[in-house]
């Protein structure tokens, strides 16, 4: 690809994250709700502060956080405050920064949810080929029957049933929580990690059960067309071996779309697998933005759908610059 | 050019001119000269603080499980706000009660104080407009620092100061003059009798109150409100935060707590608390954590809805309840649930149609149903205590009982009223006026009211009320806002007199429509007569015979007018695990004689009274 392209790919990037952040900037203000005065609330709800004049101090904050000024004002500050890297702090966990939440959470959902998408994506690609390989064995085409039959149980389902049999009445994994209670985080001790990685099989399997059908549906697909095509015909009769076929010729042409959409799934594991993140009690993103939708916490939304868009954007970009890698043909033309 | 080529350099040359731009006022604070024992005013423009990750005050000596409590709460507070003055953040109820004492305690099941930082507090003028305070000369911060008269009025000049804090308004309203004769001694002089600050503001129990703070360390802080507190603010209570992340917080017990060489309590049993985030809002993802109290994870947790603490206790015999193993699981707690409406809003400002939807709520077939017979529904908006009792069985008020008869079932009465109020019910069985349908849609709470709710919609369908159900997250605001509609809500007020409950419904709090109600006084009642009632209790001790009086004459048009409608005392039904700890208070065994909530003020003393199992 020439650089005059990648340069415009590079421009398109910033003008999709400006589009996008300026959308997300005014969806969020469409509600009358303060952030400032739900978390007020939600105290308030619980006991844990009640004040008799609640709206003056709200009135203050909104005057500290410039929510005073008009919309359009609020929008020229938001704008510069992204383009210099700033995503601002949370209203409702003031004085926290939105960078900080997003670091904190981060972690955790790149632990489980992009470790589950990928093992989705090779297991249910792999199996989605095989599913449609003529000269795959009997027992390898039918493993992927089950996961298309568990296509349709969402995963909040899924973890339910997993939290039941497994974890309460079989006792083999624990019931939740990112590791054990009590335990303080280490890094450096391999029990610690072994405890984390206990805690990630349940919400994991949840993810990966209802996840991995998808890609072998479409897989097969890819595959049962590419079997037709000329040049898998052409290698056959040349008299290759059925695996340089299965791997040179037709899993890596039905691969192309697979990827893209790959790149759009990694986009959406963080909005996708909230109610996961909720029930297994485990910290990441999806916790955060959804706590930050219930009080409003606008800056937060922001914060973390810009990082979405970000994501989302520069992967499409960087398959984008990969297919030419993974199909010759690009190249050339 | 090409249009699209003079997108992006437009796009390009936005993004550079912004990221030139002033930038966004997150304002600086205004440079402080507090003098050492001054309490500052809130700084109009803080800025925020470094906020961790984590917080770990180092490697943690091991402590066993038969030592830990471990606790299940839904942490919502910023990682590292411990200073009881930071705002928005602090609440005490997510282990930081387990850090800031108060002057006293309130023990609602032995209902007596309980002096702490505080050796004495009593009024030394009889018309309650002057406050002695003897602070007791043995207390110490965790520094090792004396906490002395100075920290008291610190504290209670920061409360008169800052408008950020809670009881900011109390403050003002009643407080003339903080005094400092001596190192231990503070009075506190009234602008107006105040026979009742010393129990609402000053002692601590269930939410309210407020904790001393230390004057040494939030007199140099530029901003109060700012401040996080972090690991290391030194504080009196009994354990150090020394580990909170996204997943849990960890206090430990620092033996040098200066109660334990004081006398007032032996070392503690517990050594360690862990409190689990469970995420979400409070009363979310009860049924997980109810398994993992089967499991023997959770020595306790948030109060439970009666079904699941009943499969508790059958799949663990040793969990227990307040009550034991029988109903109702619980305790009365100091909030008892009304359905509020707001009385300035048609059609709900017309008594009768309050009387109307009272009368169609069969409180017994409440009992019957979500509380397996027991006596839970209520007619009064007051938590049944004692002293609140004593009130009730007064003859006076049982006459008022006979006359109003608040817990009445009689729809046909409902009906009768209804029509005199101008409605007809529509072709779909609801009453109507015009089109308009009653809108008696329930704002409340999915995790504490699941149970309930939807058996008084169908009670108000029933009776003819357009009635549904709102657990959005939107609930909480639209009560505050006024919003039509039934409001299942609690009256946190009342312990031992009835002034502090009926005082809610005082004009003075009255808000408009279209602003918020605030302090969780959703009726918006707005009546000079009972407003004249309440005003003269509030000089009067309640143990004198006017104030029972009045009150009494004020209970009248409670009922009278329908200011709301009393559904239940509210329970805490909370699973106490008896596997590794054991004296948790409970009707057979009251313990210290407070209620058993570890998250609120008084948890400290529930649970440095725990005993273990194993030694």
């Amino acid at each position: 690809m020439s650089l005059r392209k990648v340069i415009g790919r590079l421009l398109f990037l910033i003008l999709v994250i400006w589009a996008a952040s300026t959308i997300t900037f005014f969806i969020p203000r469409l509600s009358p709700r303060n952030p400032i005065r739900e978390r007020f609330a939600e105290l308030a709800r619980i006991g844990g502060f009640s004040p008799q004049d609640l709206e003056t101090i709200v009135a203050s904050y909104n005057t500290k956080f410039g929510l005073d000024k008009p919309l359009i004002q609020q929008y020229f500050d938001y704008v510069s405050s992204i383009a210099r890297f700033d995503l601002g702090v949370s209203l409702n966990k003031y004085p926290k920064t939105v960078i900080d939440l997003i670091m904190e959470s981060l972690p955790w959902t790149i632990g489980l949810l992009l470790i589950t998408t990928i093992l989705s994506f090779v297991i249910g690609n792999l199996l989605g080929a095989a599913a449609a390989w003529p000269r795959a064995p009997g027992w390898l085409r039918s493993i992927a029957t089950p996961f298309v039959l568990l296509m349709g149980v969402p995963p909040v389902l899924m973890g339910v049933l997993l939290l039941f049999f497994i974890g309460f009445r079989l006792k083999l994994l624990p019931l939740g929580s990112a590791y054990s209670t009590g335990l303080v985080p280490d890094w450096t001790s391999l029990s610690f990690i072994w405890d984390v990685i206990k805690h990630q099989i349940m919400p994991a399997m949840a993810l990966i059960l209802g996840s991995v059908g998808g890609w072998v549906l479409s897989m097969r697909g890819m595959g049962v067309t590419i079997q037709g095509e000329d040049y898998v015909l052409f290698a056959e009769h040349k008299g290759l071996g059925g695996y340089a076929i299965f791997k040179d010729y037709y899993l890596r042409n039905a691969l192309l779309p697979q990827v893209t959409g790959l790149a759009l799934a990694l986009g959406t594991v963080v909005t996708s697998n909230i109610i996961v993140e909720s029930m297994f009690g485990l910290p990441g993103l999806g916790r955060v933005l959804s706590q930050a939708i219930q009080s409003n916490d606008f800056l937060v939304i922001y914060g973390i759908v810009l990082f979405i868009t970000i994501a989302v954007a520069t992967l499409m970009v960087l398959v984008e610059l990969f297919y030419p890698l993974l199909d010759p043909r690009i190249r050339q033309n | 050019m090409s249009k699209i080529k003079l997108l992006w350099i437009l796009t390009a040359l936005v993004f550079v001119l912004t990221a030139c731009a002033q930038p966004a006022p997150v304002q600086q604070p205004a440079p402080a000269a507090a003098k050492a024992t001054e309490a500052p005013k809130a700084a109009d423009t803080p800025k925020a603080a470094a906020t961790p990750a984590a917080l770990s005050a180092g490697p943690l000596k091991d402590v066993p499980r038969s030592k830990t409590l471990n606790l299940a709460w839904s942490i919502s507070s910023p990682i590292g706000v411990t200073n009881p003055w930071a705002s928005p953040g602090y609440t005490h109820q997510e282990a930081n009660a387990m850090m800031w004492e108060g002057l006293s305690y309130y023990l609602i099941y032995a209902n007596k104080e309980l002096p702490w930082l505080a050796e004495t507090m009593t009024y030394s003028k009889p018309d309650f407009t002057e406050l002695t305070i003897k602070v007791r000369k043995d207390a110490k911060w965790s520094d090792g620092a004396a906490l002395t008269a100075k920290d008291v009025a610190f504290t209670f000049e920061g409360q008169m100061k800052n408008e950020k804090l809670p009881y900011h308004a109390q403050f003002k309203t009643f407080v003339q003059e903080v005094k400092m004769p001596d190192d231990f001694t503070v009075v506190v002089s009234f602008k107006i009798p105040a026979p009742r600050f010393k129990f609402e503001v000053l002692t601590l129990k269930f939410d309210t109150g407020i904790p001393i703070v230390p004057a040494h360390i939030l007199s140099k802080q530029a901003d109060v409100n700012a401040f996080l507190g972090g690991l290391d603010m030194p504080h009196s209570g009994p354990y150090n935060t020394v580990v909170w992340d996204q997943n849990q917080k960890i206090l430990d017990l620092r033996e040098d707590w200066w109660a334990i060489k004081a006398g007032l309590v032996a070392v503690p049993d517990v050594k360690r608390i862990v409190m689990t985030n469970i995420g979400g809002q409070v009363g979310q993802n009860m049924d997980t954590v109810a398994q993992r109290v089967v499991n023997n994870e959770y020595d306790a947790t948030l109060d439970m809805r009666s079904a699941v603490i009943g499969n508790i206790l059958k799949q663990n015999a040793k969990v227990t309840t307040h009550t034991g193993n029988k109903p109702p699981y619980g305790y009365l707690d100091w909030w008892p649930n009304s359905l509020w409406v707001n009385t300035q809003l048609a059609p709900y400002d017309d008594a009768r149609v309050r009387r109307a939807m009272s009368l169609v709520i069969d409180r017994n077939k409440l009992n019957d149903m979500v509380y397996e017979g027991a006596k839970v529904s209520t007619i009064y908006p007051f938590p049944l205590y004692p002293n609140l009792v004593k009130f009730t069985e007064l003859p006076a008020m049982k006459a008022l009982v006979d006359k109003y008869l608040p817990a009445k079932f009689d729809p046909a009465e409902s009906t009768k009223l209804m029509t005199e109020a101008g409605f007809a019910k529509n072709s779909a069985g609801l009453w109507a006026k015009g089109t308009q349908t009653v809108n008696a849609t329930i704002q409340g709470f999915e995790g504490i009211h699941s149970d309930i709710v939807p058996i008084l919609v169908e009670m108000l369908r029933q009776g003819g009320f357009d009635a549904n159900v709102n657990f959005g997250t939107d609930a909480y605001n639209n009560m505050a806002d006024g919003k039509p509609g039934l409001y299942m809500f609690g009256h946190g007020a009342s312990l031992i007199d009835p002034a502090a409950t009926l005082d809610l419904y005082n004009g003075r709090y009255s808000a408009a429509i279209g602003t918020t109600a605030g302090s969780n006084r959703f009726s918006r009642y707005k009546n000079p007569e009972y407003d004249k009632i309440v005003d003269a209790m509030a000089p009067l001790s309640s143990d004198d015979p006017k104030f029972t009086d009045l009150a009494i004459k004020a209970m009248e048009i409670y009922w009278r007018d329908v200011l709301d409608i009393p559904i239940i005392q509210w329970l805490h039904r909370i699973p106490y695990n008896q596997t590794y700890w054991t004296n948790w208070p409970t009707e057979a065994n009251l313990g210290v004689g407070c209620n058993g909530a570890f998250w609120h003020h008084t948890g400290m003393l529930v649970i440095t009274s725990l005993k273990g199992v194993q030694k």
